[in-house]
């Protein structure tokens, strides 16, 4: 089928701003998006730039944002989307070229939040044993693949890029109800502050754009729960 | 724009019209605090902001506190209670059915008001 896509290209060597490059396209319905973008640099416009690994929505490099909402190009079909195609670079990260943004202010969150399991007690003998009820209430939030469809959904992230964003506040929800960590106080008082987790106002924007299904808006409002009961 | 959905949606309208009760209060603490130069000053300010396109303003700032008022509540389902998150967008249907029962009959009795000057 034919396709019309349109992408908002930059490259800062050249334009003062960004602008729309347009291309007709002779695609397959069951082609996902990716494979629109890989047909159009490949044999329209070697220029055209953009991040993607493993084409398998598991290493959250191709978030994009797909006729007004972040999805990755790797898990939409061209059949799901029709055939007028409006593809940018996700939104309130700076524009390094055309779809790639700098991501480091996005890592530097979930850095901030202590991202890995905690636990001074000595190492038992055999594993620290966890019950599968136990296990359940996070399994959600370990699911993340850290393509920030969420973060760079959320309308206050756009105008307050300080704000941790969801992203980081699901991979602290993973560890702040995981039974065998102890790191929650420390991950608390860092959510707690002025850029943190009260700056979501629960717009869902983030549950929505998630590829993994990730009840985004949930988690997070358990771990405002979790600081608001534990500070009380 | 961002095609957000339901909560994006509430989330926007929550702002816009606690912005607009915000300014509405500054505008009514000044009208108010005119008094301190005497009547004639605060009388031919009140005059001034009973014509009929600020009384028409004022139904826009009971629909901002009433709906401001209502997705307050629906807030505060989804902040305390486990379910209130799930539900949050038919609730956002309700917060719009239970503003139309309230807003409606104000309307009706309000306008014809206005516009014959009462």
């Amino acid at each position: 089928m034919q396709v019309n896509v349109k992408i908002k290209r930059f490259n800062p060597e050249q334009d003062n701003r960004p602008y729309w490059s347009e291309h007709n396209v002779e695609v397959s319905e069951t082609d996902r998006i990716l494979d629109v973008m890989n047909q159009i640099k490949w044999e329209e416009d070697g220029s055209f730039t953009y991040r993607r690994s493993c084409g398998h929505a598991i290493c959250g490099s191709d978030a994009i944002l797909l006729n007004g909402v972040n999805r990755l190009a790797c898990r939409v079909l061209v059949k799901d989307i029709g055939s007028n195609i409006n593809i940018e670079p996700i939104r309130g990260l700076p524009v390094i070229k055309d779809l790639i943004v700098d991501m480091e202010p996005f890592f530097d969150s979930y850095k901030a939040i202590l991202p890995f399991f905690m636990n001074d007690d000595p190492e038992p003998t055999t594993e620290r044993y966890q019950s599968v009820e136990d296990r359940a209430i996070f399994d959600d939030t370990t699911k993340c693949i850290l393509c920030a469809c969420c973060t760079t959904s959320c309308p206050i992230f756009w105008t307050n890029g300080q704000y941790l964003g969801p992203a980081a506040i699901v991979n602290a929800h993973r560890f702040i109800f995981d039974s065998r960590d102890q790191g929650t106080s420390e991950r608390l008082g860092v959510l707690n502050q002025v850029n943190g987790l009260w700056r979501c106002r629960t717009a869902y924007n983030c549950t929505e754009a998630c590829p993994r299904d990730i009840p985004i808006t949930k988690a997070i409002e358990e771990v405002k729960r979790e600081l608001l009961w534990r500070k009380a | 724009m961002y095609r957000g959905r339901e909560g994006q949606w509430a989330f926007i309208f929550h702002r816009v019209s606690g912005l607009a009760i915000l300014f509405y209060l500054l505008v009514h603490v000044a009208e108010l605090a005119a008094a301190m130069w005497g009547p004639q000053y605060s009388n031919a300010i009140l005059g001034f902001f009973h014509t009929p396109v600020f009384r028409l303003a004022l139904l826009g700032i009971i629909a901002a506190v009433l709906y401001h008022a209502l997705n307050g509540l629906r807030i505060i389902f989804m902040d305390f209670t486990g379910w209130g998150v799930k539900y949050q967008a038919k609730i956002w249907y309700g917060v719009f059915a239970v503003f139309l029962v309230i807003y409606i009959p104000v309307l009706i009795k309000i306008l014809p008001e206005i516009f014959r000057g009462h």
